[in-house]
């Protein structure tokens, strides 16, 4: 069974005539990074909290299509200081407030969040008052708390919008490394750069509707460049007529120019 | 409290029979003791100024803060007491409103809302029902700090909390409206994000670090409630025709 699957999923928020969602489908499979780009408003986060299965059952409105989860899933949202539990003396506590609440053995609480600290490079840091945190800091807080409950669907909404370059790479690579374990990942982002090397298909969403499905490659056509969705080296190049095809990374404008 | 850490159920029985007995004892004697008793609680070290959401200043006691706080909160009420009322019954609903006041300013600033819901979690409670009680409690300094941003805010835009009564209640105006969407807004944030930490009914949460609860902070509870049931019953009797 997939991680996720979406089937004709369409999606309206409460006293909305309009779907913020309109038809998708779209299926996760374990261990593989499903991308979702598109402009402001073009449907991305509130897929994820249908994925999240947050929309409707928190969030009201109403949905037609169904979203069927083969595990658990966690959901980061953009905003880590609204994530933050706020009952948390240290780091170490505000990561483990997911797992326990989940009633786990204090062992196993104990294992996930000593891992999560790790992989998330906060383990200076997991004595520190969470709320003497930099908005980066605490963001990674925040992924490390939704993996210490160990969700075998991960969603991000915009994961690096708080981090800085060193921290958002490290983001990339952990995601990687999540979906070699097997894990679903499913990953709104305007990071466009960083897909490439991150994302296994990429999904443009526009409207709240599929407008194109396809690999990291779509980021470099015509198209998703003149929406601005296309990554910074291949717009440079398409605005600059250089001959096709773009290339889709640095590394591959170097292999071109050479 | 820093120095004795007591347990968070002894804060809140503490700080719930005060005002009880405040109303039970007879006036102005009753409610003078209890007074007195809450208003000294808020000058205790255990009472940090950062929980009840107004700065220390250098040059006073952090508790002196909570103690200003407590008092500042309990005189509009003196003052509309005096307008309605006589000055024996001023007095002596004065003092039972100032008790009630000290008691939750004392018990804001004390309680540390991470060890209520241990302490709650440990008992038995539901974390939900344990996060909405340690939640309320923590919303004081919360908006406090909003409202701090928000003034901030207005100050850049051009716009002075000082000045004059229409200046200030233009300012006034301008900080309660977002203050209040903000907050809604919050809510619903906070809801779908605690739900995604697995915050939801009927799953028995992990104890984490429950405080330590001593048989003698149990039987100061007990003692308490027996001294609340106690004052009540002598009341009634006393009281009564017979």
């Amino acid at each position: 069974m997939k991680s996720l699957t979406l089937d004709h999923a369409s999606f309206w928020y409460p006293a909305t005539e309009s779907p913020a969602l309109r038809d998708v489908s779209l299926e996760v499979a374990p261990g593989e990074v499903v991308a979702l780009v598109g402009a402001l408003g073009a449907g991305a986060s509130t897929l994820l909290l249908v994925a999240g299965d947050l929309a409707p059952r928190m969030t009201g409105g109403r949905l037609e299509g169904t979203a069927a989860r083969r595990d658990r899933s966690g959901i980061v949202l953009p905003t880590p200081w609204t994530q933050v539990s706020g009952m948390a003396f240290t780091v170490w506590d505000e990561v483990a407030f997911g797992p326990a609440n989940l009633g786990w053995p204090a062992h196993e609480i104990s294992r996930q969040v000593d891992r999560a600290l790790e992989r998330l490079e906060l383990v200076p840091l997991a004595s520190r008052d969470p709320a003497t945190l930099s908005g980066g800091e605490l963001q990674r807080v925040i992924i490390a708390a939704i993996l210490a409950m160990d969700p075998g669907l991960v969603l991000f909404d915009e994961p690096a919008a708080e981090l800085d370059a060193e921290g958002a790479c490290t983001l990339w690579r952990l995601i990687r490394v999540l979906a070699k374990e097997g894990k679903g990942i499913l990953l709104a982002t305007s990071a466009l750069d960083a897909l490439p090397e991150v994302a296994d298909r990429v999904v443009w969403l526009e409207q709240g509707a599929v407008r194109a499905v396809g690999t990291p490659d779509l980021l470099a056509e015509a198209a998703a460049c003149e929406a601005g969705l296309g990554t910074s080296v291949a717009t440079v190049w398409r605005d600059s007529e250089l001959p096709e095809p773009a290339p889709l990374t640095i590394i591959d404008a170097v292999r071109r120019w050479r | 409290m820093t120095g004795l850490r007591l347990h968070p159920f002894t804060l809140l029985a503490i700080a719930g029979a005060l005002p009880a007995l405040a109303w039970i004892l007879p006036a102005p004697v009753g409610g003078a003791w209890t007074a007195a008793v809450a208003l000294a609680l808020t000058l205790t070290p255990g009472a940090s100024p950062g929980n009840t959401g107004i700065g220390s200043s250098p040059d006073r006691r952090p508790g002196f803060v909570v103690f200003r706080t407590a008092v500042l909160t309990a005189t509009p009420f003196w003052l509309f007491l005096l307008l309605l009322h006589d000055v024996p019954t001023t007095i002596a609903i004065g003092l039972r409103i100032t008790t009630m006041v000290a008691s939750f300013v004392w018990l804001v600033a004390a309680l540390e809302p991470p060890r209520l819901v241990e302490a709650m979690i440990a008992a038995g409670w539901s974390a939900s029902v344990a996060y909405l009680l340690a939640a309320t409690l923590s919303a004081v300094p919360g908006l406090k700090t909003r409202a701090q941003r928000i003034v901030e805010a207005q100050r850049c835009r051009g716009l002075s909390p000082r000045g004059g009564i229409p200046a200030r209640l233009r300012a006034l105006r301008a900080l309660a409206l977002p203050l209040i969407l903000s907050a809604l807004h919050e809510v619903d944030e906070r809801a779908l994000a605690l739900e995604t930490r697995g915050l939801v009914p009927g799953v028995r949460r992990t104890p984490l670090a429950p405080p330590p609860d001593p048989v003698l902070e149990r039987a100061a509870r007990w003692a308490l409630l027996l001294a609340c049931l106690a004052a009540l019953v002598r009341r009634l009797i006393v009281a009564s025709p017979t």
